[in-house]
């Protein structure tokens, strides 16, 4: 493979992986503390993406800018979602028995109503804009200004959750209700207001990312589901409930596919990201850098 | 139950009524949601405008008695498998007089088993296949001129008679382009044009980063981008990143669509794509009067391709209807052989294919779409693109 | 309900369906085919997933795998040989992937189902890339009339199988180790043989059952054949009806036709929204299904 064709798929990658690490991460929180699979997490992405264009089309706002708007939308979702029907998961009735599986046929619920109900709204027409896309050239790599801004803002999420986690007090109790939920009671943590928080950040990082994508990618209401499936496989190449290790699967799985594409076709991307998702799962369900095995 | 008591009554009026005040019911499906709802609306203006027309001059011609026409639509998902189920309901539940057709090939495909089973004849537009062409005795027509063997013959032509030697082609998967790919890697390599590149990807592709970075790596003077109106607005975008630089860029389908150029802005300047059909062409009559009632209804030029394919689709239908009424037999007969007046000169039919429209290529020059090739109905000539 | 009342009121619906093609339209016969179709995935799903609490959420591929098979096929072999013939692809897939598949647990194995059937979705069209087609139109199929019968049969059979397997020893290790798979393998279930037998008795039917409905829509295409919508809709139709007896699937699978007859057509967006909401409701309020509420156990049967 040429230097030149090396350059630009290493950027490709790069951009890749780090809207995969963001989109990913609000799913292992929410899997990590309350073991919620959130099939409707590519929706929120979709969400987020909405709101850019309608932003930018309308008031002409940078989605940089409307991002935030998007991230406060879907935390009201979030919270809206938690108080009307994710808490009656968690209170010992029939349906907390089965949390998981439940969990994934309520997110899948909630994700084709999402999706149906922004095809009424919006039709189905897809929808692009053009932003930042003056390309610059770093010596033989070609890329748009968009694509620069979504990976930058990308990566400071990403460490900014990290240090999040590691150093401020929710975010303590956010790593001590993914590690040992019952110890985290006793030792004090509000479980109810932690919990309510990652379901509101988890939402909020989708939005995000759904912005930083609208600006590349086309519109379209049913544009969610390769994002979930995508974040689904990185949480669980990564172990789940790592955030680090997603981040880092994340990034892996950005490399996997852009080389992966290129070296055989575009044709197989599809075959060669369900294929990972498959092998893991059969072989390492813990992921490849997740140490300890989820207890069921 | 409510529509069956409504038939009821309606059956009742009639009986009391003149026969004229009965309408004739057309039913299709278009895609209103998923891949395809882009492209869509290109047509359904066309059917809507249609019908206008005709319910103005008093209705349908229905061998000689004037009838009003009403559509019996639902949304296909842009999915060929509803698509089957919707022309089932329309034939056996909804009981339509006539049918017209969906968007795209895929869907014409679909349905060609339908058709045949049910024996009920539709004039396709929006579509091309070569393998249809095997279908005896045929309940469905293509009236476009693009289709995959002559355009691969025709475009080599083009680009030879353009001084280029070498293409890149990168083609979707669906069946059109497909059949397209297959038809013009041969007819390029004897037009002695050399082929570096021929990929595929699949329909919902994401990212061409990796594709187009061979492509540009190839350095071709002419590169040919099979693709759908999704696809067609990525690649302007990933193209214009990378800087592809060759002069000759063909885009399948897409840039005859309104949302093009505002998608992609100037990117698509210079890109040649398919189309046969141009309101400058003088020798059209009815091109012309056709434009200035769109524009005027719709406020926005109509698609070169779709639109008007669906429009002449109507034409056709309307003109077979005038002689041989409703039995489906006899309207399979005329539109088999019948010449028709349409807004892009006169089509007749040779089993599936319209044997007299050329294939031809339009070039988005400026603002405006240009008929560019074959010189006998051109209205300028092709420029090469200068860069993004 | 008792079991003998149960039985009676099923033979009833069967005759009543075997008399639907004679006196309704080519439209009816149609909307009947649809609900044997779900009838006979829904039982078959249950025989897995409702019984050893395995959920599967892919098992579309089975269905696809039957109806590719067929579209391969058709113009080659005779209806008789290739129903059958889906049916053993389907089994021999099961056998296949059962051993790696079924060792994973819980959460995971439901979203590895999930992730095998697109896989294998994927590969379908990639082979048929490599072929030169994208799809395939399957002329001069059979009548809708024998399509139908075949599906009631097939209908049929599911429901047979469904109760056979429960009233069965075999049914109740498999309850045993949908309790507690550890303390059943300990008094001596063979586990693993028996969650394997269960996968491929779930993918026997569905296999057939896809043969006969790509003929019915005679057009090939993976994306619509391996559609993941299916797969969704039979856990619904299981989650809403019920899982635990013949009664369920029955139920949600003719609740969700009747919904999508009404809506299909004109609203499609509103059917799939009312599809999502009836999913969330019984997911959280009445997880057991509808089954259970409106015929309840008299002697506490399974939980």
């Amino acid at each position: 493979m040429d230097t030149i064709l090396f350059g630009q798929l290493s950027a490709a990658a790069l951009v890749t992986g780090a809207l995969y690490a963001l989109t990913a991460v609000g799913l292992n929180l929410l899997y990590g503390t309350m073991r919620l699979l959130n099939v409707a997490h590519g929706d929120l992405v979709m969400i987020g993406a909405y709101v850019a264009f309608w932003a930018f089309s309308l008031l002409a706002l940078s989605p940089l800018v409307s991002l935030l708007g998007a991230a406060a939308l879907a935390a009201l979702f979030g919270a809206a979602l938690y108080y009307g029907l994710l808490r009656r998961m968690f209170d010992g009735s029939r349906a907390a028995r089965r949390l998981e599986a439940n969990s994934l046929l309520l997110f899948f619920g909630i994700s084709v109503i999402v999706q149906n109900a922004a095809a009424l709204q919006f039709s189905a027409t897809p929808r692009a804009f053009q932003y930042l896309d003056e390309v610059y050239r770093f010596g033989n790599v070609a890329i748009t200004g968009n694509r620069i801004a979504a990976f930058a803002i990308a990566v400071l999420l990403c460490f900014g959750i990290l240090a999040f986690l590691r150093f401020h007090v929710v975010g303590l109790a956010i790593k001590a209700l993914i590690q040992r939920r019952d110890a985290a009671a006793i030792v004090g943590v509000n479980i109810e207001r932690v919990q309510l928080l990652t379901v509101c950040l988890g939402f909020a990082t989708a939005a995000v990312a759904g912005s930083l994508v609208s600006m590349t990618e086309q519109i379209s209401p049913f544009m969610g589901f390769p994002f979930t499936i995508a974040a689904f496989v990185v949480i669980i190449l990564g172990g789940l409930g790592n955030v680090t290790g997603g981040i880092a699967a994340a990034f892996l799985l950005g490399a996997l596919e852009t080389f992966g594409v290129a070296l055989t076709s575009s044709a197989y991307r599809s075959i060669l990201i369900y294929g990972v998702f498959v092998l893991i799962l059969i072989v390492r369900p813990q992921g490849l850098l997740g140490g300890r095995r989820i207890a069921q | 139950m409510l529509r069956k008591l409504s038939i009821v009554l309606a059956a009742a009026a009639l009986l009391a009524g003149p026969a004229s005040a009965q309408s004739v019911r057309i039913g299709f499906s278009l895609a209103k949601t998923g891949l395809f709802a882009a492209a869509a609306p290109s047509q359904l203006n066309a059917y809507e405008l249609w019908r206008e027309q005709v319910n103005a001059k008093g209705g349908l011609n229905v061998a000689g008695t004037k009838r009003r026409v009403e559509f019996v639509q639902y949304d296909d998902q842009s999915q060929p498998g509803n698509a089957v189920k919707i022309y089932e309901k329309l034939i056996t539940d909804d009981k339509v007089n006539l049918l017209l057709a969906p968007w795209g090939t895929p869907h014409h495909f679909a349905l060609a088993p339908v058709l045949e089973r049910y024996k009920f004849p539709m004039v396709g537009n929006t579509a091309a296949s070569v393998t249809l062409r095997e279908i005896k005795p045929g309940y469905i027509w293509f009236p476009t001129s693009a289709i995959p063997d002559k355009m691969a013959v025709e475009m080599a032509a083009l680009i030879k008679a353009s001084g280029y030697n070498s293409a890149a082609i990168i083609s979707n998967v669906l069946p059109f382009a497909k059949e397209v790919k297959q038809a013009l890697v041969p007819a390029l390599q004897k037009a002695g044009i050399e082929v570096k590149v021929n990929e595929e990807y699949p329909p919902d592709i994401k990212d061409m980063t990796a594709l187009l970075s061979k492509v540009k790596a190839a350095a071709p003077r002419a590169v040919l981008v099979l693709s759908y109106p999704s696809d067609s607005v990525l690649y302007a975008k990933q193209a214009k990143e990378l800087g592809i630089a060759a002069p000759f860029q063909f885009v399948a389908v897409g840039p005859t669509i309104d949302f093009y150029p505002k998608a992609v802005g100037a990117a698509a300047n210079g890109f040649v794509t398919m189309g046969h059909w141009s309101p400058a062409q003088a020798r059209w009559k009815r091109a012309k009067p056709f434009y200035d009632a769109y524009v005027k209804k719709f406020n926005e030029k109509p698609d070169y391709l779709d639109t008007v394919l669906a429009y002449m689709s109507c034409e056709i239908l309307e003109q077979a209807v005038a002689k041989a009424g409703l039995d489906r037999e006899k309207l399979r007969q005329a539109i088999s052989t019948m010449t028709f007046d349409t807004i892009n000169g006169p089509v007749k039919f040779q089993g599936v294919q319209n044997s007299i429209t050329p294939t031809a290529f339009l070039q988005i020059q400026g603002s405006e779409l240009q008929l560019i090739w074959p010189k006998s109905i051109a209205t300028s000539t092709f420029k090469p693109k200068t860069g993004w | 309900m008792r079991p003998n009342a149960t039985a009676a009121a099923l033979a009833c619906l069967g005759i009543a369906a075997a008399a639907l093609p004679l006196v309704a339209g080519d439209y009816f016969i149609g909307v009947g085919l649809s609900l044997l179709m779900y009838v006979a995935l829904t039982q078959s799903w249950t025989v897995l997933s409702g019984l050893t609490g395995y959920v599967s959420l892919g098992h579309v591929v089975f269905y696809g795998l039957g109806g590719y098979v067929a579209a391969l096929c058709w113009g080659e072999l005779p209806l008789a040989a290739i129903v059958p013939l889906a049916g053993l692809a389907a089994l021999a897939l099961a056998v296949l992937i059962g051993l790696p598949v079924l060792r994973v647990r819980g959460p995971y194995f439901v979203i590895l189902t999930f992730g095998v059937a697109e896989l294998a979705k994927h590969l379908v069209i990639a082979i048929e890339g490599q072929l030169g087609r994208f799809s395939r139109v399957l002329f001069a199929a059979p009548g809708l009339e024998t399509l139908f019968y075949i599906l009631l049969a097939l209908a049929a059979a599911a429901t047979a199988l469904t109760a056979v397997v429960r009233a069965s020893r075999f049914g109740r290790g498999l309850l045993a180790l949908r309790e507690n798979e550890e303390a059943a393998e300990t008094v001596g279930i063979p586990t693993v043989r028996f969650k394997l037998l269960a996968f491929g008795l779930s993918a026997l039917i569905p296999g057939m059952v896809g043969s006969v409905m790509v003929l019915r829509s005679t057009y090939f295409e993976p994306q619509q054949l391996f559609d993941p919508v299916i797969s969704f809709s039979i856990v619904t139709m299981a989650v809403v009806g019920g899982s635990d007896d013949v009664k369920g699937p029955l139920l949600g699978a003719a609740g969700f036709v009747l919904l999508s007859e009404l809506l299909w057509a004109s609203a499609p967006q509103i059917y799939m929204i009312l599809l999502g909401l009836l999913l969330v409701v019984f997911v959280v309020f009445m997880p057991d299904g509808l089954a259970r509420r409106l015929f309840p156990q008299r002697h506490g049967g399974p939980a």
